[in-house]
C-alpha cells in the first residue's frame, strides 16, 4: 500500500545465516519499511530472528544478503542516530544513574552544563528524582530499564530500536513500563521499532504490528493498530484491542 | 546480622585464644622434655629450643625491636615487596589489557605468557643474580616478574570477561575507542585486576623471603630467617615467621579493602554478605 | 551474559602467529648471543659490553650443548676421586646430576605435595564449607596459617625433621594445602548449597549427599584450585630445593645446595636456561593433564 509519509528505514530482502558447526538460517528474505514517527512492533516466537533483524538495523551485524537503508543510505556499523535498548541488562553498573544518562552525551562531546540540563530533564521524565547519584544496584529492574531507555533518548536518536526491553521483568512491572513508554512516546513522537514476543505489549504500544514466522524468520502478516491514543488500562480491555489480539493469534496459528 | 557477626567474632577469638593457650602449655612441657642437642648433617647443634616458651619469645621480640633489627628489616622487606608489586603491575596490567584488546598481539605474546606462567618465578633467581648482579635490582625484578605474570593474566581475563552488551551499548551511544577503554573496559575489568593484585601481593611475600638470600645483607626479613636458621635460634625464627605472617595478613587486609572500595558498585551476592 | 567475544583470528592463524613469534625471537637471540664472535665486545660502549658476553647471554648452541650434557651426565665417566671444579656444569656432571633425574625427583615431590596437601586441603575446605560451626572456629586459624609463606618455615621444619626427605616435602604440602582450601570451601558453601537443599528435600542424606551432590557441585572449583596449587607446588619445590636440598631441579639450577654462599659463585646461564625451559614444559604438561582429566570429570559443566 502506498504511504504518503516519509520513509526512514528500508529493509530490502534481508537474509541472515549464522555460520558455525551447524549453520542456522535466522532470517529469510525479510522486507520491511518503517516510516517517520511510526511505532512499529515485530512479534514472533523465540528464535524467529526478530532480534537478529534489529541487530542488523542497529549495525551490530552485517546481513548475509540484502540491504538495510537508513534515510536512503546503507547502514554501516552502530551509530547514536539509531538508539538501541538491549534485552539484557545493559545499564553500566559501575556508573551512577547520572553518569549512565549522560554517557552518550559525553561520547558526543556535549559540554558539561548542557549535559547536566539534559540529565535533569530525563530524570524528571522517568520519575527518578533523588536517584541521580545512586548506583544501578540500588534500582529495581524496571527502574534501571527505564534509565537505559532514557540514556538512549538523551542523545535524541532519529530512531529507537527496542529489543525485548521488558523481557526480563515481571508481568506487573512490565505493564507499568509499557504505560510509561507509551506516555513517553506520545510526548516525544519518535520512530520506534519494538521487538517482542508479547502480543499484548505489541498491540498496546504500536501503530503497526508485523508478525514473524518461526525460524527462519519471514514476515507473515502485518496488522495496523488504529486504537486511539493516549492509550490506558481501558485500551487493554476494549473490544477493538481484543479483536486485534484475536487476529494476530490467528495469524500465528496459521504459521 | 549483628548478632551473627558477634558470634563469629566470639568464636574466632575463642579458637585463636585456645590455640595460644595450647601452645603455651606445650612449650612449657616441651622445654622440659624436648632435646636441646640436635644432630644436623655433620655436627650437633647445641641449646636448641624447639618450642620456645612465651618468655623467650617475648625477650627475643624486645631485643629485636630495641636493637632496631626487626623494625628496619620490616621496612626494607616491605619496601621491596611494594616496589616489586608496583613495577610488576606497571608492566603486567597494561600488557594484559592490550593483549585482550588486540588479537594479533595476543597471538604473538601467547606462547611467552604461557611460558612465564608455568615458570616458577623463583627459578629465575640464579639467572637474575647473574644478569642484574647481587644487589637490589635482582631482588626487585624477581618479585616484579612474579607479580607481572599474575596481574597480566588478571587484566587479560578481566577484559575478556567484560559482557559484550556493555561494549555494544557504549558503541551504539557513539563512544570512541578511547572512551570505551576508559569508561567501560577499565572499570569493568578493575575488580579482576584488583583480585589478581591481591594474589600477586601474597606471591610477592613468598618471593621476597627467598630473593633476600641473594647476597644477603642485614636489615631484611628473609636474611633474618636464614641467619636464625643457621645458628639456629628458634625464638628469632619464630619472631621472624610471625612478623612475616602479620605483614602478609595486613597487606591482604589492605588489598581486600581496596577491592571493596573499587567494587562498591557491584551487587553482592547474598551468600557473601 | 555473553562475554565479549571480539573477532578472534581463526585457530590455525593463532597457532601460526604464535609459532612465528617463538621462531623469530629464538632466531634474534641466536644472532645477538653470537655477536661477540663477530665484534670484539671490549670495543663496544659500556652497558652493551657487559651484556654481550657468552657468560651472560649464552649462545643458543651452548644452551643446546648444556642440554645434551645434562641429559647424558649420568652416563659420563667419573674421573677418579671427586674434584671440585667450581664450574657449574662440570660440578653437576661430576655428581652425575642429570636433567631428567632432577626433574623426576622434583616432579615426585610436587606430586606428593599435591596428593597429601591436596587431600588435606579438600577435606578442610569440605568441613568448613559444610558446617558453619567448623567454619567459624577454624577459619580464623586457617587465615593465620595461610599468611605464613611456606618457604619461611623451612629452617624451623628442618630442626624438627632433620636434614632428610621430610623437611623438603613439608613446605610443599603446606603450600598446596593452603591453596586448595578456599576454592573447595567456596564450592561447597556457595555453589553446592542450593543443590544440597534440593537433595535434602528429596530425602537424600549422609554419604549419598556427599558423593552425589556436594562433591560434584564443588568439583569444578576444586579442580581450578588444584591447577593453581600445581603452580604453587612447583614454585615451592624449586624454592626449597634451591635453599636446602641436595637433589632436584632447584639444586641443578644453582649447581649445589646451601643457599647464599653458592649464589655468589657465578652460575652457568646455559644450565639455568635449560632448567627453566624444562620446568616450564613440565609445568605446562601437568596443567594440561589436570585440565583434560578435569574436563572429563566435569563434563556436565556448561562451557
Amino acid at each position: 500500500m502506498p504511504d504518503p509519509r516519509r520513509r526512514r528505514l528500508e529493509i530490502r530482502d534481508v537474509t541472515h545465516v549464522y555460520e558455525g558447526k551447524t549453520a542456522t538460517r535466522a532470517l529469510d528474505g525479510v522486507s520491511l519499511d518503517v516510516f517517520e514517527n511510526e511505532f512499529l512492533a515485530i512479534v514472533g516466537p523465540v528464535g524467529s530472528g526478530k532480534t537478529t533483524l534489529v541487530r542488523i538495523v542497529a549495525g551490530f551485524l552485517t546481513p548475509s544478503s540484502g540491504v538495510v537503508l537508513w534515510d536512503g543510505a546503507p547502514v554501516a556499523g552502530p551509530s547514536p542516530e539509531r538508539g538501541y535498548v538491549f534485552q539484557e541488562e545493559a545499564i553500566f553498573p559501575w556508573m551512577t544513574v547520572r553518569d549512565n544518562l549522560q554517557f552518550g552525551l559525553l561520547a558526543q562531546g556535549v559540554p558539561a552544563s548542557e549535559r547536566e540540563k539534559i540529565v535533569a530533564e530525563l530524570v524528571t521524565l522517568i520519575g527518578l528524582e533523588g536517584y541521580e547519584r545512586a548506583y544501578p544496584k540500588e534500582l529495581s529492574g524496571g527502574m534501571s530499564k527505564m534509565v537505559e531507555v532514557a540514556r538512549v533518548l538523551a542523545t535524541d536518536p532519529a530512531i529507537l530500536l527496542l529489543d525485548e526491553p521488558f523481557g526480563l521483568l515481571d508481568a506487573q512491572t512490565r505493564s507499568k513500563m509499557q504505560d510509561q513508554l507509551s506516555r513517553l512516546w506520545e510526548e516525544k513522537r519518535k520512530t520506534v521499532v519494538l521487538v517482542t514476543h508479547d502480543i499484548e505489549e505489541a498491540i498496546y504500544l504500536a501503530d503497526r504490528v508485523v508478525v514473524f514466522t518461526p525460524r527462519p524468520g519471514r514476515v507473515q502478516a502485518e496488522v495496523v493498530v488504529d486504537l486511539p491514543r493516549p492509550r490506558s488500562l481501558e485500551t487493554r480491555f476494549s473490544p477493538a484491542f481484543l479483536e486485534l489480539k484475536r487476529s494476530i493469534w490467528k495469524e500465528i496459528g496459521r504459521a | 546480622m549483628n548478632g551473627l557477626w558477634r558470634r563469629r567474632l566470639w568464636r574466632a577469638l575463642l579458637s585463636v585464644g585456645a590455640l595460644a593457650v595450647l601452645y603455651g602449655i606445650a612449650s612449657e612441657i616441651g622445654s622440659a622434655l624436648l632435646p636441646r642437642r640436635i644432630w644436623m648433617v655433620a655436627h650437633y647443634l647445641e641449646d636448641v629450643e624447639l618450642l620456645p616458651p612465651y618468655r623467650s619469645l617475648l625477650e627475643e621480640t624486645v631485643f629485636l625491636i630495641q636493637s632496631g633489627i626487626l623494625p628496619r628489616s620490616v621496612l626494607v622487606s616491605t619496601a621491596r615487596v611494594f616496589e616489586g608489586l608496583a613495577l610488576g603491575a606497571a608492566v603486567g596490567v597494561p600488557l594484559g589489557l592490550s593483549m585482550a584488546r588486540a588479537a594479533r598481539l595476543e597471538c604473538l605474546l601467547d606462547p611467552w605468557v604461557t611460558f612465564f606462567r608455568f615458570t616458577p618465578a623463583l627459578a629465575l633467581l640464579p639467572l637474575y643474580a647473574l644478569w642484574f648482579g647481587l644487589g637490589e635490582l635482582s631482588k626487585i625484578l624477581l618479585i616484579a616478574t612474579a607479580v607481572a605474570v599474575v596481574t597480566l593474566l588478571g587484566a587479560y581475563q578481566g577484559v575478556r570477561d567484560v559482557p559484550r552488551v556493555y561494549l555494544e551499548a557504549a558503541k551504539s551511544l557513539g563512544a570512541s575507542k578511547g572512551l570505551i577503554l576508559r569508561k567501560i573496559v577499565w572499570p569493568a575489568a578493575l575488580p579482576q585486576i584488583f583480585s589478581s593484585l591481591r594474589i600477586a601481593l601474597g606471591l610477592a611475600w613468598v618471593t621476597v623471603v627467598v630473593a633476600e638470600l641473594i647476597k644477603a645483607t642485614m636489615p631484611s626479613l628473609g636474611y633474618l630467617l636464614a641467619l636464625a636458621g643457621a645458628y639456629p635460634r628458634v625464638p628469632t625464627i619464630a619472631v621472624g615467621i610471625v612478623t612475616i605472617g602479620l605483614l602478609v595478613l595486613a597487606c591482604d587486609a589492605v588489598a581486600l579493602g581496596c577491592y571493596a572500595v573499587a567494587t562498591r558498585w557491584m551487587k553482592r551476592s547474598p551468600a557473601h554478605a | 551474559m555473553r562475554p565479549a567475544e571480539a573477532a578472534r583470528p581463526p585457530k590455525a592463524r593463532r597457532v601460526w602467529l604464535g609459532l612465528a613469534s617463538v621462531v623469530a625471537l629464538v632466531a634474534a637471540y641466536t644472532l645477538l648471543s653470537n655477536a661477540y664472535r663477530v665484534v670484539d665486545p671490549s670495543l663496544l660502549p659500556d652497558p652493551i659490553r657487559g651484556v654481550l658476553r657468552p657468560q651472560i647471554l649464552p649462545p643458543t648452541q651452548r644452551i643446546f650443548d648444556a642440554f645434551v650434557q645434562l641429559v647424558g651426565a649420568g652416563a659420563s665417566p667419573v674421573g677418579g676421586a671427586y674434584v671440585h671444579t667450581g664450574d657449574h656444569i662440570g660440578g653437576l656432571v661430576e655428581q652425575r646430576v642429570t636433567l631428567q633425574g632432577s626433574l623426576l625427583i622434583s616432579t615426585y615431590r610436587v606430586l606428593i605435595g599435591i596428593a597429601v596437601g591436596g587431600s588435606l586441603g579438600v577435606l578442610a575446605g569440605l568441613l568448613m564449607g559444610w558446617s558453619r560451626a567448623v567454619d567459624e572456629y577454624a577459619h580464623p586459624i586457617y587465615i593465620l596459617f595461610r599468611s605464613i609463606p611456606p618457604l619461611a618455615l623451612i629452617t624451623y621444619v628442618m630442626l624438627w625433621l632433620g636434614h632428610g626427605t621430610a623437611h623438603v616435602l613439608l613446605p610443599i604440602i603446606y603450600a598446596v594445602f593452603t591453596v586448595v582450601v578456599i576454592p573447595t570451601y567456596h564450592g561447597v558453601r556457595d555453589v553446592a548449597d542450593i543443590y544440597v537443599k534440593a537433595a535434602r528435600a528429596l530425602g537424600a542424606g549422609g554419604r549419598l549427599l556427599l558423593s552425589r551432590v556436594v562433591l560434584p557441585a564443588a568439583g569444578p572449583f576444586v579442580l581450578s584450585g588444584l591447577r593453581y596449587a600445581l603452580i604453587i607446588a612447583w614454585m615451592t619445590t624449586v624454592g626449597v630445593e634451591m635453599l636446602m636440598a641436595d637433589e632436584g631441579i632447584g639444586y641443578l639450577l644453582i649447581g649445589g645446595g646451601m643457599w647464599s654462599s653458592r649464589l655468589e659463585v657465578a652460575g652457568d646461564p646455559a644450565v639455568i636456561v635449560v632448567g627453566i625451559v624444562a620446568l616450564a614444559l613440565v609445568g605446562y604438561a601437568m596443567d594440561a593433564g589436570v585440565r583434560v582429566a578435569g574436563a572429563r570429570l566435569t563434563e556436565w559443566v556448561k562451557r
